[in-house]
């Protein structure tokens, strides 16, 4: 495997023979539904040196196949859609449904052309953009309604009942996937003028066809194979494998701490990325993006720590008054043996006729 | 603990120093929590807080992240240790005692003008119940806090009906927390109880308050001290007490901490009472009392 920023020397025929090469050697060129639905983490991979954005095709298969497992999800959306106070954004996309060429809440994947340049060889390569079910993702851990969540499988799902579409889940997502449909959710029954703004749609990886043991749409769907799914260890092997066999590039293994989606390609990711123009809807592919959170780490592990912190303090301040009460004790006694033995001293001295000096 | 009385300053000490420690690290910490869960929502550029001098970070939700995190450390620690310090001390003044419910109804009905407040112990039975409801509430938060902390750091797929019920307890806990934080401060505002505000600040407040409104405490006080002159006098049963040892006594009751003596202890108070037990001049209302404004 290369470095993202150094360019493959391989021609077109190379580069389509080492892909089906890897494919029929790996023996995962279709995984069996038992995988896709067998415990632990699941990850998809998405190889670009397959994918050719199903050229006669007028909507590309996978993203046609989302849109039809994903048509009715959205329910019927409030109209008039509540006009949020103070600021008064309002995004409606249900008028716009039919868009499939960039990420909305009725498109949860869309294939962006990418044409760079390869050693002076213009080549083509096509890229399915949708949510990378990332392995401490953001926007799941932080929602502060726990509307969206990393499931035990690894998909990242947002529960459209629960989420008040404030969009937090977009602002900590370093492609900013998740997209908004006002006039819909639960925040129309609670104050929809001052609170939440709609419900936040995006790819939940066929949770539902996952647990009735289907693939999802999307894969199902592609003709050429270029993705895949299974354990989240086989796929990895079989990316890194397949970028090195065709001594190529891997993105989303490192990327925002790592991820559930692995494209391989025989273009580097800097110059796919090159290519896209981040904008709403429209995510880049920048290489090693980091993880938002982890500048939040240290202080998480110090408040883990705090409980055991205070606990010892407590027990020290508590055992040091002990001792200290006792030290007081004994001191005090001492004092009132002394006294005692002055008194005994008058008391003789009286009798004597004495006094003590 | 360290209460006692210095007659000559016209004060009672009511709070050590670790006692004022605790509570404004638990307060400021706790203001700090309620600020950066709040930013925790997305209403910072919504309502255009973060174009507030200053407030730029509200919309971050890293930075306030960071903020709810580092005043968390104050928090729990603070709460942890305060538990784990009285809980071995053995201070028990601000638990619950029978009645509590009912007198405190008579005593919030006295802010108002109807009837008279009874004589108070250190604490009042209000504030009895308040330190119980803040401490569950605090419990709630801190318990479901520090899962989800756990959640963010280690297990972003921890099952989702135990992160839902974390979220939702700090949510809930949230919401009881500010009302709570709003109330306490609301009662502390309440004319009668302003003269505590000093206490809570310095460390003591004024003895003849105290001896009007919290007469139990004071005899609780003045008890413990008696109770250190019996024992002086039972080590020498034989002998009257001499010249000296009454000077000591008197010094007793005048400045002697009730730690050293007391049995059974309040956070800062000596052996609770019963009403009755105490002398029937302290039994009285003490509603006549001229309160400090």
């Amino acid at each position: 495997m290369k470095k993202s920023n150094e360019l493959p020397r391989l021609s077109r025929r190379a580069f389509l023979t080492a892909s089906a090469g890897a494919l029929a050697a790996s023996g995962l060129a279709w995984p069996s539904v038992a995988q896709a639905k067998g415990a632990g983490k699941l990850a998809t991979l998405i190889d670009l040196n397959l994918c050719d954005g199903c050229p006669n095709k007028e909507v590309p298969a996978c993203v046609a196949a989302c849109k039809t497992i994903n048509r009715d999800k959205i329910p019927p959306v409030a109209d008039p859609i509540p006009v949020p106070w103070p600021r008064k954004t309002v995004e409606d996309w249900s008028r716009k449904r039919e868009v499939f060429d960039r990420l909305t809440p009725y498109n949860y994947l869309y294939v962006h052309q990418a044409d760079v340049d390869v050693d002076g060889v213009p080549k083509t390569v096509f890229v399915p953009r949708r949510c990378m079910h990332c392995d401490n993702p953001a926007c799941a851990t932080i929602c502060p309604f726990a509307a969206n969540h990393k499931h035990e499988n690894g998909a990242v799902v947002i529960d459209q009942d629960l989420c008040f579409g404030g969009a937090k889940c977009k602002a900590v997502c370093p492609w900013e996937i998740p997209q908004r449909q006002s006039g819909v959710g639960i925040y129309l029954h609670v104050l929809p003028d001052y609170m939440g703004n709609g419900v936040m749609y995006k790819c939940d990886l066929c949770y539902d066809r996952l647990g009735r043991g289907k693939e999802p749409g999307c894969i199902e769907a592609c003709p050429q194979k270029a993705m895949l799914i299974g354990p989240r260890n086989e796929m990895l092997a079989e990316a890194e494998r397949r970028a090195q066999q065709m001594n190529g590039f891997l993105y989303g293994r490192d990327e925002n701490g790592g991820t559930s989606t692995f494209y391989v390609s025989p273009v580097p990711f800097d110059r796919i990325n090159a290519t896209m123009k981040k904008g709403p809807g429209r995510p880049d592919m920048k290489p090693g993006v980091e993880r938002r959170m982890a500048g939040t780490d240290s202080l998480a592990k110090a408040v883990l720590a705090a409980p055991a912190v205070g606990i010892v303090a407590g027990a020290a301040g508590a055992l040091q008054w002990l001792s200290d009460r006792k030290a007081r004790g004994e001191k005090d006694e001492k004092k009132d043996e002394k006294k005692d033995e002055k008194k005994d001293g008058k008391k003789d001295g009286k009798k004597d006729g004495k006094k003590d000096v | 603990m360290s209460d006692r009385i210095v007659r000559e300053q016209n004060r009672v000490i009511r709070h050590s120093v670790v006692e004022l420690a605790e509570h404004w690290t638990v307060a400021l910490s706790g203001l700090a929590l309620i600020v950066s869960g709040m930013f925790q929502l997305p209403m910072g550029s919504r309502y255009y807080i973060n174009s507030i001098p200053g407030l730029a970070w509200s919309a971050d939700y890293m930075v306030s992240l960071n903020v709810h995190y580092a005043a968390s450390i104050l928090f729990v620690a603070a709460a942890l240790f305060h538990t784990v310090y009285h809980g071995l001390r053995g201070d028990r003044g601000l638990m619950p005692r029978k009645g509590d419910l009912l007198t405190s109804i008579e005593v919030i009905k006295s802010f108002f003008g109807e009837g008279k407040e009874p004589p108070f112990h250190k604490y009042l039975p209000e504030q009895r119940l308040a330190y119980v409801g803040m401490a569950f509430i605090i419990a709630m938060l801190i318990v479901s806090g520090l899962v989800k902390t756990y959640k963010n750091l280690y297990a972003p797929d921890l099952s989702y009906a135990v992160v839902l019920w974390a979220t939702w307890a700090h949510n809930i806990g949230f919401v009881l927390f500010v009302l709570a934080f709003v109330a306490h401060i609301g009662a502390i505002l309440l004319k009668p109880n302003r003269p505590m505000l000093r206490g809570i600040l310095t460390g003591s407040v004024r003895l003849d308050y105290a001896e009007h409104r919290h007469p139990l405490w004071i005899e609780e006080v003045e008890g413990a001290s008696r109770e250190v002159k019996a024992e002086s006098a039972a080590m020498t049963p034989q002998e009257p007490a001499g010249p000296e040892q009454v000077l000591v006594a008197a010094d007793a009751v005048q400045e002697v901490p009730v730690e050293e003596q007391a049995g059974d202890r309040d956070i800062g108070a000596g052996a609770p009472k019963e009403p009755g037990e105490a002398g029937s001049d302290i039994t009285k209302p003490c509603g006549e009392f001229p309160r400090e404004g």
